[in-house]
């Protein structure tokens, strides 16, 4: 009987586990078998034309670096902030706990919600209408759980000894932040800002009000009223609203562009995450 | 005539407690200048617990309370401003605690912070406390080599050098050697004995042989009724030799 139970869980275990890789396996080959051809240099370096019938998608690939680095700018000092706060000065056990849980339920939050927000505040309350910082700020509320979560494990993962070697030699609690946590934290961080952005990098409900049109737009000028090109909004406009033929292999290739950017901030992500892994399990 | 020189420690009637729970009770005893001060009994009785309330790393522990008097000196700890006693009273665990960075970086691990050196004294103070723990010879040409690198035995006299680029007026010692082989306990226990001619030391240790070879006066911590205390307290020879105490005559007849 037990092994029979083995047997079935193994192959139950196993189908789930083929169905998730075949799922995930599809979607790479048809999003690159279909973008593939659309790919050469001048889709990379040529400015979109024709409402995305001809041209590239340099400008999109323009402004969605400059969200992604300003998230990332805005997001690290909040989350090493907040993870510091959880490790040394949040007082007990439990109310560690409250807060990881407000952040792990944060982090489930729909994007679209980020998104409302920036809108209301930023874009009407604040009058700077659609500008890319506002894209930036609402991304990094995005990344914000992910990042920290990630540092706060890193920062649970330094051995105690550390802290009280450290404090054994007379260091104070300042001293030991900037000599034991945050050179221990880096790891941390990096994987984190990596996963956080690669998830910032395909959102499209929290910048489509917030930060981005469809056409018209290159470099930044300024702060307010600068929207920029994205991705993600690019995408979801040519899907939706187009009914030209010839955009379709510049909508695979745009999809397989993101696709492969989420997949290189993922696989940056990877030798820290592993180097994390090992740490933890000395 | 002149009062004689007041001790280094003067520990008066200590008390560790768990919550309500005593861990320790009615310790007391005194260190003297150059002296080296060994606690040996059997394990759980305390004696960790006691080292570490002599520099107040006790209080990191959330939930121990400690009761009755250190001195240093003749001060109170408890008066004293908690990094600056640290820094005063060395500390060395019983495994090596080592950076994940260079050797050099781990002797000036906490000096270079507490206070301002320049390149060259920098460097001067690293040599000057790896040639003190006797490691300059065997490190002198990989000083920016990753320290976890070292055996063992290097990395406790590492811990040891970094604990003296503090400049400590006393080491706190819990089991340097409990982790290491015959040659590296030889090296260290060589160490203390060279230490004691400029340092007051404390050392916690499971091995009688060693306290012979190393201590000038020994305290027993036991447990009674539950609670760690010291049940004797002698000059080495006669504590290893004549013990008066019972549980003291059993944890050493354990302990051969």
């Amino acid at each position: 009987m037990r092994k029979v139970t083995d047997f079935a869980l193994a192959g139950f275990a196993a189908i789930c586990a083929a169905f998730a890789l075949a799922v995930l396996g599809g979607l790479v080959v048809v999003v690159a078998g279909r973008g593939a051809s659309a790919l050469d240099v001048s889709f990379l370096t040529g400015e979109m034309q024709r409402a995305g019938a001809a041209g590239g998608i340099f400008w999109h690939l323009v402004g969605t670096a400059i969200l992604l680095v300003s998230a990332f700018l805005i997001c690290t000092p909040f989350a090493l902030g907040l993870a510091l706060v959880e490790r040394v000065w949040w007082p007990g056990e439990r109310g560690r706990r409250f807060l990881r849980t407000a952040l792990y339920t944060l982090n489930g939050l729909p994007s679209i919600l980020f998104g409302i927000f920036g809108f209301i505040v930023l874009v009407q309350w604040c009058g700077w209408g659609k500008s890319w910082l506002i894209g930036g700020i609402v991304l990094a509320m995005c990344m914000l759980p992910t990042v920290t979560l990630a540092l706060v494990e890193r920062l649970r993962a330094i051995p105690a000894r550390y802290l009280e070697a450290a404090a054994a030699l007379g260091l104070d609690r300042a001293q030991i932040i900037l000599a034991v946590l945050l050179p221990q934290a880096w790891g941390g961080l990096i994987s984190g800002s990596l996963l956080g952005l690669a998830r910032a990098a395909g959102e499209t409900a929290p910048i489509m009000f917030t930060c981005t049109i469809f056409a018209g737009a290159t470099w930044p000028q300024g702060i307010k009223d600068n929207p920029v090109l994205t991705l993600p909004y690019h995408i979801f406009i040519l899907a939706q609203d187009s009914f030209d033929p010839a955009v379709g292999a510049r909508l695979w290739g745009a999809a397989f562009v993101l696709l492969a950017l989420v997949f290189l901030l993922s696989l940056l992500a990877l030798p820290w995450r592993l180097r994390h892994h090992e740490e933890a399990d000395v | 005539m002149s009062d004689p020189a007041p001790p280094v420690l003067r520990v008066r009637d200590l008390a560790v407690f768990a919550g309500e729970k005593p861990l320790l009770r009615r310790a007391s005893f005194e260190v003297g200048e150059r002296e080296v001060f060994g606690i040996i009994g059997p394990s759980g009785a305390g004696k960790t617990t006691l080292l570490r309330a002599l520099n107040r790393l006790v209080e990191l522990i959330p939930g121990l309370r400690v009761a009755g008097e250190v001195e240093l000196r003749g001060q109170p700890i408890a008066g004293l401003e908690v990094n600056a006693l640290r820094a005063r009273v060395g500390m060395i665990f019983q495994q090596p605690v080592i950076f994940p960075t260079s050797i050099a970086e781990n002797v000036l691990f906490a000096a270079r912070r507490l206070r301002p050196l320049s390149r060259s004294e920098r460097m001067a103070l690293t040599e000057h406390a790896l040639r003190e723990a006797a490691l300059w010879a065997e490190v002198r040409d990989r000083l920016h080599a990753p320290a976890l690198s070292l055996s063992a035995g290097q990395q406790q006299r590492l811990c040891i050098a970094r604990a003296l680029a503090v400049d400590p007026e006393v080491l706190l010692m819990d089991e340097p050697t409990s982790a290491l082989d015959p040659k590296s306990t030889h090296a260290i226990e060589e160490l203390i004995l060279r230490l004691k001619a400029t340092h007051t030391i404390v050392l916690v240790t499971h091995n009688a042989a060693q306290a012979r070879r190393v201590t000038d006066w020994l305290a027993c911590v036991c447990i009674r009724d539950g609670v760690g205390e010291i049940v004797e307290s002698a000059c080495c020879a006669t504590m290893l030799d004549s013990p008066q105490c019972r549980e003291v005559v059993e944890y050493l007849e354990h302990t051969r």
